[in-house]
């Protein structure tokens, strides 16, 4: 909502027409000898044999898959073979082009994708630039595995296609020499140095990340383009459309400071093979007869969709150059229908029992390694024979990866009996980084110089001044030790840019922001569309590619929009790729108070639940901008949950209140924020303050000094305190104000009563939010945990306390009639 | 109307009492003062009156079974009249034994004789909401309520926190023993540890006491509920009688073996001249019969020379803790009392601060409150130090049990006519016993030897101690 646009009614209400243009349908018609000025007599059979690499591969795949064995060696693959088998022309035309540095996303089906792109990369890199990768890669490990079978008279670039093929292969097969140490598999297999990023089993799972690696690339002005390589079934995906859309949002083009102008590189380059596993796209599933149509709902520019016949290379090659034109000139972006055809099932299992034999010969008849042979030698380019010595390399090429890949002492799985540790250690790349570039961070004025950096001087930073409470106006509070973590980072990280849901100019919905646009430029800090998940899986593809990134959701009950983005990806690339990518993503989840049932949940739990997430949920000032700057520094992702209920609080547990330097709170450790000796409560996030109020009254009241503890992280979490305390007082309660069925709380509760057995004078008790929609405001006294909660909760399960009436009911008698119930 | 008739609370203390008699059967005419039934505490015995005049309508709990303080054990009230709402949650009677019932679902409305129970005594609340909902809660039954008093049994199972049982096994003693006040009759450390304390208040004084059959009459068994076990056919019916023990003597039995194997305890004897007292003694009774100082006798005044002077040697005047003693600032003095039910050891407070006449006062009321079972068990505790006389029944010396945590127990023997030599030749004259048992483990023999001394000087020189 920047005021430099005028939403102007004259112009608005004008009657008329949206114009569209044509879109062009397979308007690729050039003939061999007219491609001979772009393609030598190398590059046609180069194009050939990678399309045969492609097939003789997937081939192998099917036979081991159905057959149990390959050319006489017997091998058992459990595990997915989603081939493309008929649509290696497709794979090859689109990577043809493409060179290191840029990056494609591919999809369930992508193996012909990796083969291709990294054949062309492999083609576009030098020697040393190729032993280099390959030596370090691992530590050369893979290397040290293909070396032996390697011919040394074919040359280094033979060396890298047996490193390529070899290395998809031991991935597919689990094997620890994989690309990604078996972590990864057929259907995510990936290799950044060659420009092959993570492919994905979620359906549509690589638009969105492709999105952010361009992002990433035009913030950072880093070479090369992006391809996410989707299928037509997953037009059927909101997070896709929600891909496109922001990779094609207005402020590209008129808000962008500019050489940042311009919508970004990406080409959603849909391998359009006219099923979505069974169901036919066209004609059954979706309405849009043409896929290439879809580009018109996005923008002006249509995306330049168009459609190509992905049955011939050169077709495709020819689109991919027209586009990736079009993308360096900062016309982004594309979207591309590459029509093709699988001939195999979805999977083995598959029997095709939606399609007809007829169908499927009809195309096998029009084959595309078969056809573009053909018209290579009517064109007189190469011989029969010619294609016969390539059919043989290739064939031994695959067979030797075969052979090499299913021996177990060539290629071993990882040992989890040796080392029980070695998937656990890839969960969290654990590093410390202050920026993950070293240029300039681009800002537009000093730090010092900044509203907001002048107004919190002024503020008092503790809570209290003199034993007196400072008024709201004037206390330092916990959206400024927020803002105070994250201004440091702007001015220290220039990768680092921060967007969501109306964080420019209005500052976030909740003034953590306030200040921060006077200081950046807009592709440092904008505003995304409404469209939660496309602002998780860019930050993904951010992170991934190199950069560091807040994104934002304002409610905590937008999760579920972002649900696929956070849980499986944010969670999951780190170690899919044992632990070759980054994921220096801090995702700023607020959770509402008094806005009712879809605006103030705390789903904390629910993301602690996702292996492979760091989960923080600070309640004071002090801690606020202390895990702030932990999380920020690291490279995992971490899902920073703030309440709205005390973003104005200031600080009243650390001494001295909080600090102006940058200093850093350890993810993970809890803290005593009052000491006792008679129960311990532990909370997380803002319920602190209630369990405050309890203690309070437990001292008055009942002669009781209560401990309480702050979690502050919900993954990782130190048990040690907590146990130490327990030891202490016996008895401890956990309240927070996630609903308490399944909540994080039930998992520690469990855990201390493991390792605190002995020391417990009763169970440890939980006292959550109700299992209930949130009522509203004036109704959530009965649904989030109060004071009076606690102490009757005590009273009833841990500790009769002489004299208290309860006013609620905590008795297992209700316990398990609400369970019943089921709420 | 019919009237509830709820377990009273003898004493803050008290969480639950056990049924030894009834005294009524159901059907019965009653009229207000007849004894309903016959109850105690593990320290004293009491008999429940009816309140009212009518018939026993009513008993929710039999014999034996330890019923939760401020709970329905039965109702008075007349024929046909409606009684289900005054049921404390379980079926009257009929109801399988063993079941503790709870002390809140069915708190009393009414104390005995009509006026409103105070809500402060009352056990925790039930919940608003349990109490409006009683359809899926009453499958629960106990378990719905917190502080039911007595341990939960489930079959013979103890509910106790890990916690609690942990310092119980350290501390050496039966958590079966506490007096449970946890949610649902558990056990937690509170009553592990008000267990302890009360341990050191009320340990029997002496082994020493002549074995007599067990036949205390407030707990013998009577009528058809519990009547002598058949014995095994293979033993001839009349070689014994075979009586079940009062919980007091349970409670005395485990705590003088406990006493004896866990302490390091031994005794000194000495004796003192007992010319002075008895002559102070003869002039007091010389008083008005109705004057107090007039029933002062020798006993009263060991416990005024030894409340005199036990301050000096505060080490006697001590309670042993794991690694620590409590060296108390003032004298409570514990005295052995002999009663048909078994010893009990009630306690003069503050016995430094207090004259002879009060002294002798007070332990007559407290005696005489033991013998007739009326004495609250608040009496019955905090002791710092017992005193125990069975020179009435013609023992010169003996050896008291030490009533840990306190770390010394004096006895007092008979008293027998010595002689000792004078300038004018051998002369007679009175002497008492005094038989000091101490803990090694907090005490060395020469301290306590010196306590020993100090006290016999000042017992053959009362009057100088009377006028100090």
């Amino acid at each position: 909502m920047p005021k430099t646009q005028l939403v102007n009614p004259e112009e608005l209400r004008k009657p008329g027409f949206v114009k569209l243009n044509d879109i062009p349908v397979n308007q690729y018609s050039k003939s061999i000898d007219e491609e001979k000025a772009n393609f030598s007599k190398d590059d046609f059979l180069r194009i050939f044999r990678d399309m045969l690499i492609i097939r003789e591969f997937e081939t192998m795949l099917y036979t081991v898959k159905t057959t149990g064995e390959f050319k006489g060696i017997a091998y058992n693959y459990p595990g997915p073979a989603h081939l493309s088998t008929g649509q290696e022309a497709a794979a090859v035309g689109q990577a043809y082009l493409l060179d290191k540095d840029d990056f494609i996303f591919g999809s369930h089906r992508s193996h012909g994708e990796i083969l291709a792109k990294g054949l062309s990369a492999i083609h576009k890199m030098s020697e040393q630039e190729l032993m280099e990768i390959m030596s370090s890669y691992f530590d050369g490990n893979i290397l040290s595995v293909v070396k032996p079978q390697w011919d040394e008279k074919a040359g280094i670039k033979q060396l890298a296609i047996d490193f390529l093929v070899y290395g998809t292969l031991a991935e597919i097969f689990a094997k620890e020499t994989g690309f990604n140490k078996g972590l990864g598999g057929s259907m995510h297999a990936f290799f950044p140095p060659f420009g092959i990023y993570p492919n994905n089993a979620i359906v549509g799972g690589s638009a969105g990340i492709a999105m952010g690696a361009a992002l990433y690339k035009k913030v950072n002005k880093k070479k090369g383009i992006v391809v996410s390589n989707v299928g037509d079934g997953s037009l059927g995906c909101g997070p896709v459309w929600e891909a496109m859309n922001m990779a094609a949002m207005d402020q590209f083009k008129y808000l962008w400071e500019d050489d940042y102008k311009g919508g970004l590189p990406i080409i959603f380059n849909f391998m359009n093979n006219c099923y979505g596993m069974g169901g036919q796209t066209i004609g059954e599933t979706m309405g849009f007869g043409v896929l290439a149509r879809v580009g018109a709902g996005i923008n002006p520019e249509q995306m330049h969709a168009e459609r190509v016949d992905g049955y011939n290379p050169l077709a495709v090659i020819d689109a991919m150059r027209r586009k990736k034109q079009l993308l360096e000139e900062n016309k982004g972006p594309v979207l591309l229908d590459t029509l093709t055809y699988r001939y195999a099932g979805h999977s083995p299992s598959d029997a095709s029992t939606y399609r007809t034999k007829d169908e499927i010969d009809a195309w096998m008849a029009q084959d595309s390694i078969e056809s573009y042979k053909r018209s290579l030698i009517d064109a007189g380019v190469a011989k029969e024979e010619e294609f016969a010595d390539i059919r043989d390399a290739v064939e031994s090429l695959v067979f030797r990866a075969f052979k090499t890949a299913v021996d177990e002492k060539l290629s071993p799985r990882m040992d989890p009996k040796q080392n029980p540790d070695i998937i656990g250690n890839l969960m969290f790349s654990n590093l410390k980084i202050e920026k993950m570039d070293e240029r300039e961070c681009e800002v537009l004025i000093p730090k010092d110089q900044n509203p907001r950096v002048q107004q919190i001087a002024k503020k008092a930073r503790s809570a209290y001044e003199d034993g007196k409470p400072v008024p709201k106006a004037r206390v330092y509070q916990l959206r400024d030790g927020l803002f105070e973590a994250i201004i440091d980072k702007f001015y220290t990280d220039p990768t680092l840019v921060a967007y969501g849901e109306d964080n420019r100019d209005w500052g976030g919905a909740f003034a953590v922001y306030r200040g921060l646009t006077e200081s950046l430029p807009y592709h440092r800090f904008f505003n995304a569309p409404i469209s939660e998940a496309a602002i998780v899986a860019s930050a993904v593809g951010y992170a991934l590619s190199g950069g560091r990134v807040i994104a934002e959701l304002m409610y905590c009950d937008f999760l579920g929009r972002a649900g696929d983005e956070v849980f499986n990806q944010l969670a999951k690339w780190q170690a899919m790729s044992a632990g070759i990518l980054k994921m220096p993503v801090v995702l700023r989840v607020s959770v509402g108070s008094k806005y009712g049932a879809q605006h103030s949940q705390d789903w904390s739990s629910l993301c602690a639940h996702i292996p492979g997430l760091k989960v923080v949920f600070p309640a004071t000032p002090y801690d606020a901008k202390g895990l702030m700057n932990s999380a920020l520094a690291g490279t995992d992702p971490v899902v920073f949950f703030e309440s709205q209920r005390i973003y104005d609080i200031g600080e009243m547990f650390h001494e001295g209140g909080v600090p102006e330097g940058y200093y850093e709170i350890p993810i993970g450790e809890p803290d005593i924020k009052r000491k006792g000796n008679d129960i311990t409560i532990l909370t997380i996030g803002a319920t602190l303050y209630r369990a405050i109020e309890a203690a309070d009254i437990l001292q008055t009241k009942y002669g009781l000094s209560a401990e309480v503890i702050d979690a502050r992280t919900l993954v990782p979490f130190n048990y040690e305190p907590v146990i130490e305390s327990v030891k202490k007082t016996g008895r401890i309660l956990l309240t927070s104000d996630a609903c308490e069925r399944g909540s994080r709380l039930m998992d520690m509760a469990q855990t201390i009563s493991e390792l605190a057995f002995d020391y417990l004078d009763a169970p440890p008790v939980v006292v959550g939010a109700r299992n209930w929609i949130t009522p509203a405001f004036e109704l959530e006294q009965f649904f989030f945990p109060q004071p009076e909660w606690i102490i009757d909760a005590i009273h009833e399960k841990i500790l009769p306390l002489k004299g208290h009436v309860v006013r609620t009911n905590f008795t297992p008698n209700e316990q398990i009639r609400r369970n019943n119930l089921g709420v | 109307m019919a009237t509830p008739v709820i377990m009273p609370r003898q004493g803050q203390t008290v969480e639950s009492c056990v049924i030894t008699q009834w005294h009524k059967q159901v059907g019965d005419s009653v009229s207000a003062g007849d004894v309903l039934f016959s109850y105690e505490t593990d320290k004293a015995a009491f008999d429940e009156v009816s309140p009212a005049d009518g018939i026993l309508l009513a008993r929710y709990f039999e014999e034996n079974d330890d019923v939760p303080v401020l709970t329905t054990v039965c109702v008075v009230g007349q024929k046909g009249e409606d009684i289900s709402a005054l049921s404390p949650g379980r079926a009257a009677v009929s109801a399988p034994e063993g079941t503790p019932a709870s002390a809140t679902e069915a708190a009393p409305a009414t104390a005995p004789g009509g006026t409103p129970a105070p809500a402060s005594e009352a056990s925790p609340v039930p919940a608003p909401g349990a109490a409006q909902t009683p359809a899926p809660g009453a499958a629960l039954g106990p378990e719905a309520t917190v502080g039911s008093g007595s341990p939960a049994d489930d079959g013979g199972r103890v509910r106790i926190s890990p916690r609690a049982r942990s310092l119980a096994e350290r501390a050496k003693i039966d958590y079966k023993d506490a007096t449970a006040s946890g949610p649902a009759g558990r056990i937690i450390e509170r009553d592990i540890i008000s267990l302890i304390s009360e341990r050191a208040a009320t340990h029997p004084v002496t082994s020493a006491r002549p074995e007599r059959p067990a036949q205390p009459a407030a707990s013998l068994p009577q009528g058809q509920a519990s009547a002598p076990v058949p014995s095994a056919p293979s033993t001839p019916a009349a070689a014994y009688e075979e009586i079940k023990l009062s919980n007091m003597r349970k409670r005395i039995a485990e705590a003088m073996y406990r006493s004896l194997s866990t302490t390091a305890q031994l005794t000194l004897h000495s004796s003192f001249d007992a010319s002075d007292i008895l002559a102070y003694r003869k002039r007091l009774k010389e008083a008005k019969a109705d004057d107090p100082v007039s029933s002062i006798n020798i006993t009263h005044m060991i416990l005024y020379a030894v409340s005199r002077t036990l301050l000096s040697h505060r080490s006697l005047n001590a309670h042993l803790l794991d690694d620590k003693m409590l060296l108390w600032n003032h004298v409570n003095l514990g005295i052995a009392v002999d009663t048909d039910r078994g010893l009990m050891v009630p306690t003069v407070f503050e016995a430094d601060r207090k004259s002879l006449t009060q002294i002798a006062m007070e332990a007559k009321q407290l005696a005489d409150a033991c013998r007739t079972g009326s004495l609250s068990p608040d009496y019955l505790q905090n002791g710092t130090f017992t005193v125990t006389n069975l020179g009435a029944l013609g023992v010169e010396y003996f050896t008291p049990v030490l009533n840990p945590p306190q770390t010394a127990i004096l006895g007092v023997g008979s008293i027998v006519q010595r002689i000792k030599e004078t300038e004018d030749g051998v002369e007679p004259y009175p002497a008492v016993g005094l038989s000091l048992t101490f803990d090694h483990r907090a005490v060395d023999g020469a301290p306590a030897a010196r306590f020993l001394q100090e006290l016999k000087d000042n017992l053959e020189n009362f009057s100088v101690l009377l006028a100090r």
